[in-house]
């Protein structure tokens, strides 16, 4: 692998996974938000 | 002073009530010396039979010995008395959180200690290393390293005691953090056995010190956080 | 609303500090565009150590003030360190191949303490998932925050003699980009996309603590026994899962 493929790699993991973790943790407080408002839906507390 | 003074009982009644469990216990003690001296027997196979390889290795196998019988050691400290209840009374006692500490992790050290000075001789004869000389900075080595890692133990011991998957979650917290205890300690003795030539046993032994230190210090500190839980 | 802009601030923070360090900084006279790499690699660094030392304040403000919003902080700044361990690490292999022939150089004393950082806080990680009590679990995870932070320096200072007590600083020592000698263009690409990389930690630690508190509120629906009764709706079931107070 040349010097290039390396920086490609660093950059693309890194970037890319800081990417994937903002997108995963958008998609768990979505259903977290829903379940949350689900479980108080029309309860007498 | 009356405080510090109580405390200091409270903490040597700890330690001796340990000890003497330990002792009564004999079988499990003496499993874990068992455990460890096997343990340092595979490491030569692993090695192979080349025995200048082994005497060069020796160091670093002691102490991954001494850390696998402490890790044993350190949970069997809290499970004897999580076991049958005791550790919830333990922690409804009016007294410092810290004697309460102190005396457990004196019982740990003392225990390690013993473990630490079994296995020399044995690593001495197992790998054909002259310990005659050098016995008193190598015992420096084992005391400190013990306490060092009693320090941790007993607060990571207390911490997973009554926690599910504990068996994993002790070793898997605790080798992180020992891991320069361990760094530390190998070199003293590497230094010890070697003679010293190059007159660094000091520093390492002042970085065991400071290990020792530091960890009594924060493991007293938040232990009582661990009983009340 | 206003954490939402801070995320799109930072992704183009991150794109123009990232397109800066690829094409715009030449590359380096002697390790070529590997050195493009220490960007991300020291950025991703310096965050994962700020982000231990949120966890570790955050949990001792927890056994302080028994908040424990402080420990929702305190486990955002963990799991967000973590990531940024690894992507450390990974940047660092990235690096070290190219410029020193292999992946992984135990004589280098920051991989080695990076390598325990991420074992020490991957262990922290573990332990929060293994206790059920929030109030007990919160004591336990700063009490192993607090002794995996007064780790890290012990960790590193031992690792550094262990290379030799008596040996200076070993060629390609990754501190050499800061020195005043490097290129101002390169300090300045270094800074860039440390600042973008602060944007992208400080809109991810506030998306995680958000989850956090959510995840918690979860945890006390389920102990009141509401999921069941809103769930099953069964005729008699509300009556049976009512929780006994």
């Amino acid at each position: 692998m040349t010097s290039a493929g390396f920086v490609l790699a660093a950059y693309g993991v890194i970037l890319g996974g800081m990417g994937l973790y903002a997108a995963l943790l958008a998609r768990r407080l979505r259903i977290a938000r829903d379940t949350v408002r689900r479980n108080n839906v029309d309860l007498p507390e | 002073m009356n405080g510090l003074r109580q405390g200091l009982a409270v903490a040597m009644a700890i330690a001796r009530k340990d000890a003497i469990s330990e002792l009564r216990g004999r079988q499990a003690a003496g499993s874990t010396l068992f455990f460890a001296a096997l343990v340092l027997l595979l490491f030569g196979f692993a090695l192979g039979p080349d025995s200048r390889r082994l005497a060069e290795a020796a160091p670093g196998l002691l102490w991954l010995a001494i850390v696998f019988g402490g890790l044993l050691t350190m949970a069997r400290l809290h499970q004897l008395e999580a076991d049958d209840g005791a550790f919830e009374q333990l922690a409804l006692y009016p007294v410092d959180r810290r004697a309460i500490y102190a005396g457990k992790a004196l019982a740990g050290a003392a225990v390690m200690l013993v473990l630490g000075g079994l296995l020399l001789p044995i690593v001495a004869i197992l790998y054909a290393i002259p310990i005659g000389t050098a016995w008193l900075p190598l015992l420096i080595a084992v005391a400190l390293g013990a306490i060092g890692f009693a320090a941790i133990g007993t607060a990571y011991a207390g911490l997973t005691v009554r926690m599910r998957a504990r068996e994993v979650m002790l070793p898997l917290l605790m080798l992180p953090v020992v891991a320069p205890l361990l760094l530390a300690a190998v070199k003293a003795t590497a230094a010890s056995l070697s003679g010293d030539p190059l007159g660094e046993l000091g520093s390492w032994l002042q970085l065991l010190v400071a290990f020792d230190v530091i960890m009594l210090v924060v493991g007293a500190g938040t232990y009582g956080f661990l009983l009340e839980d | 609303m206003k954490t939402r802009i801070l995320g799109f601030v930072a992704l183009a923070a991150v794109i123009g500090a990232a397109v800066n360090g690829l094409f715009v900084v030449p590359a380096d006279l002697n390790q070529g565009d590997a050195q493009r790499i220490m960007y991300v690699h020291v950025a991703s660094a310096w965050i994962a150590y700020a982000s231990f030392g949120v966890t570790a304040l955050a949990g001792l403000g927890y056994l302080i003030r028994r908040d424990l919003r402080l420990d929702a902080l305190a486990l955002a700044g963990a799991e967000v360190g973590v990531m940024f361990t690894a992507f450390a690490i990974w940047g660092g292999m990235m690096w070290g191949r190219p410029v020193w022939g292999v992946y992984w150089q135990w004589e280098d004393p920051r991989l080695t303490t990076t390598a325990l950082l991420l074992a020490l806080y991957i262990g922290y990680l573990l332990l929060r998932r293994l206790t059920d009590d929030p109030a007990r679990r919160a004591a336990r995870a700063a009490v192993v925050g607090l002794i995996a932070a007064v780790d890290i320096p012990i960790v590193h200072f031992s690792v550094l003699w262990w290379r030799g007590l008596h040996q200076g600083p070993t060629i390609g020592d990754p501190s050499k980009i800061l020195n005043p000698s490097a290129p101002l263009q390169f300090v300045l690409a270094l800074l860039a996309m440390l600042a973008a990389f602060t944007l992208v930690w400080a809109y991810l630690l506030i998306r995680r603590y958000q989850l956090a508190r959510l995840e918690w509120q979860l945890e006390e629906d389920a102990r009141r026994g509401l999921v069941q009764t809103a769930r099953l709706a069964l005729p008699g079931a509300a009556a049976a899962e009512e929780p006994a107070r």
